[in-house]
């Protein structure tokens, strides 16, 4: 049996019952679908991200995490490079940062992906609910250009 | 003056939970008491709900052990229904609580425990995580991961869903298995009897180390409950529950989800939000006991599987009856862990594994139902009342956290006079307090049915009620 390689590893986290924190599950699902007929690109979503998804991430050759950021103000839109790296302070047991998970792929599989990134949206609400508020409802079409133009250069 | 120490929060748990030690007037240890400090309420807003929504309602309790909360929910909506599920649905369920089994375990043993077991109780806490094992034995933090994706997978395959799958439903399963999921299973049993030796193998050449902790972790005669099998051997998803007392006679056998509430009553301390089960003929806190894996291995003659059936020789030889210190815990999850895999491979070489008739229909036949499991933790007992409608007028969950409440309580103020002396503690015994606990792998959302993040708090009190000293971490 042969595997296709990963050539971009979409990962994405967040709960769809908070509110804007489902912005990552929601453009995971856009990009389930738009990159359907491609199998190298692969689409993980989760509420959590887990140490168990070192080894996918150490198996692709890019990963573009994806997340809601309550530091950025509501709707804004960064991509920014990811190294690796163990952040002590907070270090949890059902949840790490794309940071923690790349040197979890490094140190556990002596693999690192060749590009890493991690798409932001800034939320507005994260309380109860499955509506996103209006600011990241506008920024959608910006983080799916976003989302897009980073795995067209990735993959080219 | 006597002085209280309180660690809170207690890390490395299912949950939010704190420890406060009294001290007395010459600072040595009176009392220690483990607090569940959370609410959620499950029996309360299940009310008015129809029944057949109740597994996957419940299974809303813990992203850990849901599928034991499925099976257990789904018995009862059966025994409302009145209806025996089909074989095949049984033995897929019996597969999908193994699976849960193992990855729990995993979590439990590699995430949470070793740490302190692989890096020592007073190891730099800056390093004693995840990362300080995969950095100090990385083959055996892959092991960890690779078995933990093994359990959470199966669950995947069979559900749709490693968290909160919906493939469990009154009466059966809502899918036949897929021959290519089978085949899929089958081939990834080899990595995973590797990884589950190599754990092994580690924890042997460690636990002797540890004979100081092993004397004091929550090391007392109790009772014991499990399900077990009529031959004797462990059982997850059905059989019947057997008590067990501190020499190993058994008291009260062939306990089965109906009579739960007769044997079993939940008391209540004003320190914790989470009741404490006990059997009813002997009282509280005589008729205390302990469940999860420590229980399930003292109870059993046989892990009804080759390779788990020769660890459990090994295992009794632990003690002449049953095998009391709470540390062994540990021991007792690797050897389920591997029963699991064993027992996880013979299920789909079951010829009918792949039967099509995987699910019973019928309406509502009684209005009082209840279902039981063994949950990682411990046995789970979930009992509803039903109107006419087959709406929810009722519903109480007996979890395997509250049924080792007393022994937690019990094995800290053991620790605690062990370890705090002159009204002080060095962190290496602050995180041996974490670490009686953790041997249990509370699931502290489930017991008291959280919120937000769960971490522990330590707080040292002084005679009179003043706060001494505090740890939030």
């Amino acid at each position: 049996m042969t595997q296709t390689t990963i050539r971009c590893l979409i990962l994405a986290c967040g709960n769809t019952l908070r509110g804007d924190d489902g912005v990552g599950p929601w453009l995971a699902e856009w990009a389930e679908e738009k990159y359907r007929g491609d199998p190298t690109v692969r689409v993980i979503s989760r509420q959590q991200w887990t140490p168990d998804l070192a080894e996918d991430i150490a198996g692709a050759e890019s990963v573009l995490f994806i997340d809601c950021s309550i530091e950025s103000a509501p709707g804004y839109v960064s991509l920014i490079s990811i190294e690796p790296s163990v952040q002590t302070q907070g270090l949890a047991t059902h949840h790490q940062g794309a940071p923690e998970l790349l040197a979890l792929a490094r140190d556990l599989y002596d693999s690192l992906p060749v590009k890493t990134a991690l798409l932001s949206i800034g939320a507005g609400s994260t309380e109860l609910g499955e509506q996103f508020s209006e600011p990241v409802l506008d920024a959608i079409p910006h983080a799916c250009g976003l989302l897009e133009s980073t795995i067209f250069e990735w993959t080219r | 003056m006597t002085q209280t120490i309180t660690i809170d929060p207690v890390t490395r748990l299912e949950g939010h939970g704190k420890i406060t030690i009294q001290l007395d007037s010459q600072g040595q240890v009176e009392d220690a008491h483990f607090h569940v400090t959370q609410v959620r309420g499950f029996e309360r807003f299940s009310q008015g709900r129809p029944y057949y929504e109740m597994p996957s309602l419940m299974a809303r309790i813990c992203g850990i052990c849901p599928v034991s909360h499925l099976i257990a929910s789904a018995k009862a909506c059966e025994a409302i229904m009145s209806v025996r599920i089909p074989h095949t649905a049984a033995q897929l369920r019996r597969m999908l609580n193994l699976a849960q089994m193992v990855q729990s375990h995993a979590l439990s043993f590699f995430y949470l425990a070793s740490p302190d077991l692989l890096l020592g109780m007073e190891s730099d806490p800056v390093a004693r995580n995840i990362f300080g094992v995969v950095a100090a034995k990385p083959q055996l933090g892959r092991a960890g991961i690779a078995l933990r994706r093994f359990g959470q997978h199966i669950i995947e395959l069979l559900g749709k869903k490693r968290i909160h799958p919906g493939w469990v439903v009154p009466g059966g399963v809502t899918e036949p298995l897929e021959p290519a999921k089978r085949d899929e299973i089958l081939a990834m049993i080899p990595e995973a009897y590797a990884n589950i030796g190599l754990a092994l193998a580690a924890y042997k050449q460690i636990a002797d180390s540890f004979k100081p902790e092993i004397e004091v972790f929550a090391n007392f005669p109790s009772n014991y409950l499990s399900l077990i099998n009529e031959d004797e051997s462990i059982e997850f998803t059905d059989g019947a529950l057997r008590l067990i007392g501190p020499q190993g006679g058994v008291i009260e056998d062939g306990i089965n989800a109906a009579r739960y509430t007769e044997v079993i009553g939940e008391a209540v301390e004003n320190y914790s939000f989470t009741k404490f089960a006990y059997y009813k003929p002997l009282g509280y806190p005589s008729g205390s006991y302990r469940v999860g894996p420590l229980a399930r291995l003292n109870i059993v003659e046989s892990m009804g599987t080759p390779l788990a059936d020769q660890e459990l020789v090994q295992f009794k030889q632990l003690a002449k009856g049953p095998v009391e210190s709470s540390f062994h815990y540990h021991h007792a999850r690797l050897i389920e862990v591997l029963h699991g895999i064993e027992k996880i491979e013979q299920i789909l070489t079951d010829p009918l594994i792949l039967d099509k008739h995987v699910r019973a229909i019928a309406g509502v036949n009684r209005l009082e139902g209840a279902g039981q499991a063994e949950a990682p933790r411990g046995t789970l007992n979930h009992h509803y009342k039903v109107d006419e409608n087959g709406l929810i007028t009722w519903a109480n969950l007996v979890i395997a956290t509250g049924q080792n409440n007393n022994a937690m309580n019990k094995g800290v103020l053991q620790a605690a006079k062990e370890y705090v002396n002159d009204g002080k503690f060095t962190p290496g015994a602050l995180n041996r307090l974490e670490a009686v606990i953790r041997t249990f792998d509370p699931c502290l959302s489930c017991s008291t049915h959280a919120f937000g993040q769960m971490p522990l708090v330590l707080t040292l009190l002084s005679p009179d009620g003043e706060i001494v000293d505090q740890v939030i971490r």
